[in-house]
């Protein structure tokens, strides 16, 4: 049975998943009704999304959604837990390469508040653990790892530290002032090669110093020296090299998704259930093996309905480019709902999705993939970025999405805007998007609607 | 030429080899005045030091990786004048070798870029002697802080960043006897926030530990000299190394530890905390100060107005009485 793709609604997706169910259909062991995780996480905001109606879009959800308790079966199992923080997207993929190993950032716990819609007051126990509105909502992991109550404690902790947020560095540090021990590593803030200095290509296509490169690279083996002695078996260059041919065929799977999604004349995929895909690519959500076949799904459905010129949102939509999480995940309806769609994003983990070089020795491949994280270079050399793949994907105008607090957005958002501006001669708006932005919408709606329509106004002229 | 930095931890004693003249901005009285139009979670001192450097176009003009806001207020500059800026990568781990292989690569880096701005090529006699003097001129003003009152001490330090001075105040005046012992502690405190230090003082306490960017912390002891001629280089990289204390560090247990030995010793009552607003860095010491130390913590936020507002005179008024 052939059905139009849409938005539902959660009570839709419950006539949906009956009927999908008298269909036949085959779920994991995660999988299930939507709702029950309203029920039973205390998930209050899905009851103001809207999904995708496709059962791809179903397990997606699911996967996401069942994480920690996925985590606490694999801990009853006897696999070792790992909290890496911060690099997104670069130690996983060491801790997938070891057996019994799994790795999870309990960053993620910034979606929390949204997911909760505070009620589990994560936000206000960040308070009076000290750290307080003045800092992004990443906060939300310090009472998560205090109260043991979303995630399990991990076996080990590992954070990146140097060019990376002070938000993040300093809640980090609290938690580890907390009792929490913490394994630091060293990212550098990536700078161009000087003239007569050896330098060297990043995914991504950028270069740094070669003796930066070289640096991450000592830094990562003191890393695969703790996830060896965790696993019991040293993470030895086969064995790595083996996780970073797995790490990029998820990377392989994204970057076909995102190009036939962002590509097609409307969007097979709403917005948000691609930010969700999107952010597989930094831990797998935790399971590898299932992450891959949850992106097979997604592009699958996604390329039926391109076939079929079936779209959830139409080609009159007008084409946006997004750059940073939302912590509030219904901001990505409400955009559609407003007359965009994404055709483009750079969710501050871009280096998660190129492909790790395979021809070079696999710790020296990961550092220079974990070099090429868009924020530990010139906030100049990320709007490169966002400006080339504003220009292949079309984009009609540039939403810089603020994250409350967070010190890296005080400044990017005038430099990215001023080059997407001078080079691209688009409209572009900054906006701040709150854990759950419901009291902001008038606002919100009447700053992304001037875009949209001036974008409009454009195709005319 | 005039090189300006904006963190104690960019090695002076480099600078001044290349016989360049490094100049700290906290003794500038050009740097922060005016309001500032601030767009949300722009850090004062950041902004105050863009404006800085946009407005001395005939020196350099070094920022450090030391926090988000300064690495892109780097970027913001150097957008528009990337001739006369230096990013000096400062590690925040301090534990592993290759944290100190960054830091001397820095400073190989920074002395390619004083050669292209004017300088020359270090000798070794030169910099053994200028590391000799700065140690000295540490050493004074060491001793003269337990002698003048904060705020003369304040200038003293900064002034010794500026030009590399030591100027003994005219009228020293000592803090009063039976006053409440109190550190600041926290980020820059600059030329034009001094008077907040006279208004603690005034309200009755005295400051026996100024841990602010420019204060006490800044002041390195002397520096191994022992391989100074056979390894420059690697003699002012240790030394600014093995002696950073800050509160970037990963993990930050330096600063606590050298705050410990200094809050035990001198008896202090009290902490007054000295944030930028947008600066989470500090901010977020708040408890972890008051849970390590067991000690009153005063969080000041600095003021648009300079040297202290009505309301700030009155909260550390109030600090203060509570000790009393």
């Amino acid at each position: 049975m052939n059905i139009a793709p849409r938005k539902l609604s959660l009570a839709e997706w419950d006539d949906r998943y009956d009927q999908l169910t008298r269909a036949g259909l085959k779920e994991p062991g995660y999988g299930g009704p939507l709702r029950r995780h309203v029920a039973k996480e205390r998930d209050l905001r899905l009851q103001h999304l809207r999904f995708d109606n496709s059962a791809a879009a179903l397990r997606l959800w699911n996967f996401l959604l069942t994480e920690n308790e996925r985590l606490h079966q694999a801990r009853a199992r006897g696999d070792k837990i790992v909290g890496t923080m911060k690099d997104l997207g670069t130690v996983p993929i060491m801790a997938y390469s070891l057996p019994g190993v799994r790795a999870f950032y309990p960053d993620g716990a910034w979606w929390t508040p949204c997911l909760m819609e505070c009620s589990d007051r994560l936000l206000q126990q960040a308070e009076a653990l000290g750290i307080d509105a003045s800092f992004c909502p990443v906060r939300a992991m310090l009472p998560a790892f205090q109260n043991g109550e979303h995630f399990p404690r991990p076996d080990l902790l590992i954070c990146s530290t140097g060019a990376v947020c002070d938000d993040f560095s300093a809640i980090a540090q609290r938690l580890e002032t907390l009792g929490h021990s913490i394994l630091w590593w060293e990212i550098p803030r990536r700078r161009q090669p000087d003239p007569q200095e050896a330098s060297c290509a990043l995914p991504g296509n950028l270069f740094a110093p070669q003796v930066q490169v070289d640096w991450v690279r000592e830094e990562l083996q003191r890393v695969a020296q703790s996830l060896g002695e965790l696993a019991g078996q040293p993470l030895d260059d086969q064995t790595l090299a083996d996780g970073i041919q797995k790490a990029n065929e998820v990377r392989r799977l994204l970057q076909a998704l995102r190009t036939t999604v962002y590509s097609a004349p409307g969007a097979p995929l709403p917005a948000l259930e691609m930010l969700v895909a999107e952010m597989l690519a930094i831990h797998f959500c935790s399971d590898r093996a299932e992450t891959v076949a949850v992106l097979g799904e997604l592009l699958a459905e996604a390329e039926k309905r391109v076939q079929q010129k079936q779209f959830v949102i139409g080609a009159d939509a007008v084409r946006i480019f997004w750059v940073n999480p939302v912590a509030d995940l219904r901001a990505m309806n409400l955009l559609e709902d407003w007359g965009g769609r994404i055709c483009g994003a750079d969710y501050m983990f871009t280096h998660a999705l190129d492909l790790i070089p395979e021809n070079l020795p696999p710790l020296e491949a990961l550092a220079r993939t974990a070099l090429a994280d868009p924020m530990v270079g010139s906030t100049t050399e990320r709007a490169a970025r966002i400006v080339r793949e504003c220009r292949g994907f079309h984009a009609e105008a540039v939403v810089v999405s603020r994250i409350p607090g967070a010190s890296h957005c005080a400044r990017e958002g005038a430099i990215i805007r001023e080059a997407v501006q001078k080079t691209l001669n688009l409209p572009t708006i900054e906006l701040e998007i709150p854990p759950v932005c419901d009291a902001m919408l008038p606002t919100l709606g009447s700053r992304v609607q001037a875009l949209i329509e001036t974008a409009r106004a454009r195709r005319k002229s | 030429m005039k090189v300006f930095y904006s963190s104690p931890w960019v090695p002076v004693e480099w600078i001044e080899a290349h016989g360049l003249q490094p100049c700290g901005v906290w003794f500038a009285e050009d740097l922060g005045c005016g309001a500032l139009s601030l767009s949300a979670g722009v850090c004062a001192f950041s902004e105050a030091m863009l404006r800085f450097a946009e407005t001395h176009h005939d020196s350099a003009v070094i920022f450090t990786t030391a926090c988000d806001q300064m690495r892109r207020t780097f970027d913001t500059f150097a957008g528009s004048q990337p001739a006369h800026a230096f990013l000096f990568n400062l590690p925040a781990t301090w534990q592993s070798p290759v944290a100190l292989r960054i830091f001397r690569t820095e400073i190989e880096r920074l002395g390619r870029f004083l050669q292209a701005h004017g300088g020359h090529a270090p000798t070794a006699k030169n910099l053994a002697q200028i590391i000799e003097r700065r140690s000295q001129a540490r050493k004074r003003l060491l001793e003269l802080a337990t002698r003048c009152s904060a705020r003369q001490s304040a200038e003293a330090m900064a002034r010794f960043h500026w030009d590399g001075s030591v100027s003994v105040p005219d009228h020293p005046t000592p803090p009063a006897a039976g006053s409440i012992p109190l550190a600041i502690v926290g980020g820059p405190l600059t030329a034009s926030q001094w008077s907040l230090l006279q208004t603690i003082e005034a309200a009755g306490a005295r400051i026996v530990l100024n841990a602010t960017e420019s204060g006490e912390r800044s002041l390195l002891p002397a520096f191994r000299l022992e391989n100074v001629s056979d390894d420059p280089i690697g003699a002012v990289a240790r030394g600014y190394f093995e002696n950073c204390v800050d509160v970037f560090q990963r993990p930050n247990t330096r600063l606590y530890s050298w705050l410990g030995e200094r809050l035990t010793a001198r008896g202090v009552r009290g902490l007054v905390l000295w944030v930028h607003t947008g600066c989470d860095l500090w901010r977020a010491e708040v408890q972890t100060l008051r849970e390590t130390f067991r000690l009153p913590v005063l969080l000041l936020e600095a003021d648009a107005v300079p040297g202290g507002s009505p309301r700030e005179a009155n909260r550390i008024q109030a600090f203060v009485e509570t000790f009393k």
